[in-house]
């Protein structure tokens, strides 16, 4: 050990420099503004719903069907149940589509394709399909299932154009999370004697599972919110409607129609309508943290 | 995989000659032959379950034969020819990346498991040759238990469910599985530890205590083989010294090949000791010999620390 230092000494050798100091100072503000200025808009975003949305809400306004009587400034335009549940049932449905395929993908590319070209060339092309705009979904579905059958708009084509949208998501998070499985579980299991189909279902899936729940609500959460894919595939319609083979309302389509209305009804009903989706997805996204939360893989 | 083909020419691998002294394991089921899954289920389903045969001696004797061993085009593993004694422990000592885990994870065909990875020669498990076309890989591997460097119990199951996986998952159910769960908790000497918690998850037993979770669950699909690689190295000395007992209690029903790569541990607990170098084994004999008065200089300079 060396002699203690005189107190004078070690400031002198190991002092932060004024310079320095004052080009931290600089970056930590710098930074810090960047961020501030980031949360503006969201803010308002926040506000705005808030300020308008709420104050459409009312227990008539989720209970009763849009009447389409928007013509005379007294008259009952009624709420927006028909939108909540097609919203629901469409994205219900192309979820039941969605998952199955897209995590069978995953376990495909992640158990048996590995590093092949084939598996590369699915892994390039889901990359692509994340990259394709909603409405490329909608138009495909609206010329091949709507034009090309030469019938009608309906329920289950618009759930088939959002689970064209989420089948990438879901396949790229589950396979992220199905590549942290520790190659030791699969070893072990697989050295027991485990038939490799037991290894996947008992071992490698629970393990991955909150994880890949949590990504599987984050696409299905960005399904809901989306109004291209269906425009010209569900199109919209005012009553409720529990048939996937007619018309049907959704969330998005109805704050579409609704906020190019000339009445201030209508359009106070759009914000409430806004307000609504985004605290539907809020909620599934508290509920894929809370999943997420549970994960033990990290 | 390779698919599962219809038995036809097997050689009947239950030597009557094997005698099953111990009284409580009464008519215990014909040891299967290694070929067809389907086969193994079927005998497993036929034959009366006996949870409680573990005390019978029935490890095999493995031998390799010209084994060869590669990743992509590099090979680590040049032409290996050593066999292992039934009901022996014989520890493999050599330098890091000399092919001492390459050489175990063949045996059970774990070394395939790797992309790109592929083995050449044979291995003889009590007489038939593993690598043959007509094996079944699952099959191999139930009867050759392995136990990792690192412990790794099943994250999201419980201390019973961890061990009663080898025969869940392995499609063994039946019988009383309960009773196969302690038998094979007594044998890793876990049962006193945690017979009280076996609902509590798996991962959350100490390290030591987890190696022995690891053990217990190869036990119970009741393996005539057990592979360690480095099953210690990743434990502290009184961990070790419980794995190393429980080495030498296993012994007597099982064959034994542990990889290791501290010197005193093959000292006290193997039978017999082989050491290797780059890929290829250098020489192989009763432990006391290979520490004492080893046939190769290298194995000399090896055993008393020049190198390695």
């Amino acid at each position: 050990m060396s002699a203690p230092a005189i107190d004078g000494e070690v400031l002198a050798r190991f002092n932060v420099s004024p310079r320095r100091r004052r080009r931290d100072a600089i970056a930590r503000r710098t930074i810090m503004l960047a961020t501030l200025i980031a949360l503006v808009p969201l803010v308002l975003i926040i506000y705005y719903l808030l300020s308008k949305g709420l104050g459409a809400w009312s227990s008539d306004f989720f209970t009763t069907d849009p009447t389409g009587n928007t013509f005379f400034k007294n008259s009952n335009i009624g709420g927006i149940k028909s939108a909540i549940f097609g919203t629901i049932e469409m994205v219900a449905l192309a979820s039941v589509i969605a998952i199955p395929i897209g995590v069978g993908v995953a376990i495909w590319l992640v158990e048996y394709g590995k590093d092949s070209w084939f598996a590369q060339t699915v892994r390039f092309f889901i990359d692509v399909l994340t990259g394709v705009p909603s409405i490329v979904f909608g138009l495909f579905v609206f010329i091949v299932l709507v034009v090309g059958t030469g019938s009608s708009f309906a329920g289950w084509k618009g759930s088939i154009a959002l689970s064209l949208l989420m089948l990438p998501v879901i396949t790229r998070s589950a396979e992220v999370i199905l590549l942290l499985v520790p190659d030791g579980l699969r070893e072990s299991a697989l050295a027991l004697g485990a038939p490799r189909w037991r290894v996947i279902f008992s071992v490698v899936l629970p393990t991955a599972l909150p994880g890949m729940i949590t990504g599987m609500l984050l696409a299905v959460a960005r399904a809901a919110g989306e109004t291209a894919p269906l425009l010209f595939t569900a199109a919209a319609t005012k009553a409720t409607s529990f048939n996937l083979g007619g018309f049907m309302n959704s969330l998005p389509v109805q704050i579409y129609n609704d906020v190019t209305s000339p009445t201030t009804a209508v359009v106070n009903r759009a914000w409430g309508a806004a307000l609504t989706l985004v605290s539907l997805i809020l909620l599934l996204n508290l509920v894929a943290r809370l999943i997420a939360r549970r994960s033990r893989l990290t | 995989m390779t698919p599962a083909r219809p038995t036809t020419n097997v050689t009947d691998m239950d030597p009557d000659s094997r005698t099953e002294p111990n009284a409580e394991t009464s008519a215990g089921p014909p040891r299967g032959p290694i070929v067809a899954r389907e086969d193994a289920d079927t005998a497993a389903a036929a034959a009366p379950e006996n949870g409680a045969a573990r005390a019978a001696p029935r490890g095999v004797a493995v031998e390799l034969e010209q084994l060869r061993a590669f990743y992509g085009d590099s090979e680590q593993l040049r032409g290996v020819d050593l066999a292992f004694r039934a009901n022996e422990v014989t520890a493999i000592i050599g330098p890091s990346g000399c092919g001492k885990s390459t050489m175990i994870r063949c045996i059970n065909r774990m070394h395939e498991e790797i992309p790109g990875a592929r083995a050449e020669g044979r291995v003889l498990l009590d007489g038939q040759d593993v690598y043959a076309p007509s094996v079944d890989v699952v099959a191999v591997r139930r009867a050759i238990g392995m136990v990792f460097q690192k412990p790794n119990p099943f994250p999201t199951m419980s201390i019973y469910d961890n061990v009663a996986a080898g025969l869940r998952l392995t499609g063994r159910r039946g019988g009383d599985l309960r009773a196969k769960v302690e038998s094979a908790l007594r044998s890793a000497g876990l049962w006193d530890e945690v017979s009280s918690r076996l609902d509590e998850p798996g991962a959350g037993l100490s390290g030591g205590q987890q190696q022995r979770l690891c053990i217990a669950r190869s036990l119970a699909v009741d393996p005539e083989v057990i592979l360690m690689d480095e099953p210690c190295s990743a434990l502290d000395p009184i961990a070790t010294l419980k794995i190393e007992e429980l080495i030498a209690e296993l012994k007597t029903r099982v064959t034994i090949v542990i990889v290791t790569h501290n010197m005193q541990q093959a000292a006290r607990v193997a039978d017999r000791t082989a050491f290797m170098l780059d890929g290829q084994l250098v020489e192989v004999g009763p432990t006391q010999e290979i520490f004492t008065k080893p046939g190769d200089s290298r194995t000399e300079e090896y055993v008393t620390g020049k190198f390695g």
